[in-house]
């Protein structure tokens, strides 16, 4: 068997470890396991980076058919990653900081920080500045799904209120809620 | 940094501002549902007409005419709200405008009150004498030369003026006859001039003695 790299149809490449078979299943040797699950949070990473795919569900292992399926499976030798193993790794992505459960208090689904909330809160700053929307009042569906297509376009809003959050703590935002629903204002940077 | 971030206050207008952009994104929503119903509906027709029933096909596109009158709709009341929210938006650019022209009008206002005109005249006038005076001391300062002094500072620019001329002289290749610098007299009136100047001459030379005395 040899392993070489793949290029999946949305133009992904695959390492060659994914075209290993005992990739796909829990290893007993704590080490080897240890390695594997590194090199399974990088494919999960870089691979959300490639698709700017946001949420990762334990769900996405369980059957066929979702975002996630170039990676959790590999038809050409027949392997696909078990749920439970899925489960794992998503747990240790959240010990690293690398992912947050999404609602809390449960582990079926978790956001995927391929940036991290405060690289995000800088994306997000900047592009404000960008588009000139400085001490205007922005509504989450104006960042969230901009007339043109930005960074940020379909951001979860969790993952967008953590950044904006961030951005608050130096005074660069500002939180508006009414009754109807909630708006954020940027403002210039203080020094 | 003192921990308190002074953030602008939430002013009613803010909220109005949001209130309408939020309605706006309703809107906005409102026209993708549609949008979405408008390919349901075509779907549905081209699935019905495929089926071979006509009718139902119709009934479909019908609904979907309907539902493009509304996306007309929702496209006009949508150019209303961003209209709206523009035109405040702009107003309250305008309102700091203003701000900004009041606040520098004060600070005119102000220095116009330190810098009325009597003291500027006034000043004007003071600054006046002191040239005077200045003037003055200089006309003093310049009287002190001896006339020794002055002399030699005449003879400085004489020496001065000569070079000057005895360089321009140079260039010349012929050396032409020089223009005779006093007027021709007739030998006559000379011999008179210089008969005169003569008995003037004895005369003084009489006199100096007593002069002394």
């Amino acid at each position: 068997m040899s392993l070489s790299t793949h290029t999946t149809p949305s133009g992904y490449l695959l390492p060659s470890i994914h075209s290993a078979p005992p990739f796909f299943t829990e290893q007993p040797n704590p080490t080897t396991q240890s390695t594997a699950t590194e090199q399974w949070i990088r494919l999960i990473l870089g691979y959300a980076r490639h698709r700017k795919l946001f949420v990762l569900r334990v769900e996405d292992a369980e059957a066929a058919g979702s975002e996630w399926d170039e990676i959790l499976r590999n038809e050409r030798i027949n392997r696909r990653i078990l749920p439970d193993h899925l489960s794992n790794i998503i747990a240790t992505m959240v010990s690293k900081n690398l992912a947050s459960y999404e609602p809390a208090k449960q582990t079926r689904s978790a956001l995927i920080y391929w940036r991290l909330p405060e690289e995000w809160a800088e994306v997000l700053y900047d592009w404000v500045v960008s588009i000139g929307q400085l001490n205007t009042i922005l509504t989450f569906y104006d960042i969230t799904d901009p007339p043109l297509e930005s960074a940020l376009t379909n951001i979860p809003i969790p993952l967008l209120r953590k950044a904006i959050a961030i951005l608050g703590k130096t005074g660069r935002s500002q939180m508006i809620a009414i009754a109807d629903g909630e708006g954020v204002r940027f403002l210039a940077r203080s020094r | 940094m003192g921990g308190s971030q002074s953030l602008p206050k939430i002013t009613p207008q803010d909220r109005a501002i949001l209130d309408l952009k939020l309605q706006r994104d309703k809107l906005r929503q409102y026209q993708k549902k549609i949008q979405h119903v408008l390919d349901r509906e075509q779907a549905i027709a081209k699935a019905q007409l495929a089926a071979g029933q006509k009718d139902r096909a119709l009934i479909a596109l019908r609904r979907r005419k309907y539902q493009q009158g509304l996306m007309s709709k929702t496209d006009s009341q949508l150019e209303n709200l961003e209209q709206l929210v523009t035109t405040i938006e702009f107003s309250l650019v305008e309102v700091s405008v203003l701000h900004g022209l009041k606040q520098g009008n004060d600070v005119l206002k102000e220095i116009h009150k330190e810098m009325n005109i009597e003291s500027v005249e006034k000043l004007l006038e003071e600054t006046a004498e002191a040239r005077e005076y200045q003037k003055e001391i200089g006309d003093m300062l310049a009287n002190t030369l001896t006339l020794d002094d002055e002399d030699a500072v005449q003879e400085e620019l004489s020496a001065l003026q000569k070079d000057i001329l005895g360089e321009d002289k140079e260039p010349h290749l012929f050396d032409l006859p020089t223009v005779p610098s006093e007027e021709p007299r007739d030998p006559i009136t000379e011999g008179m001039f210089l008969v005169f100047t003569f008995i003037l001459h004895t005369l003084k030379c009489f006199a100096r003695p007593s002069t002394p005395t």
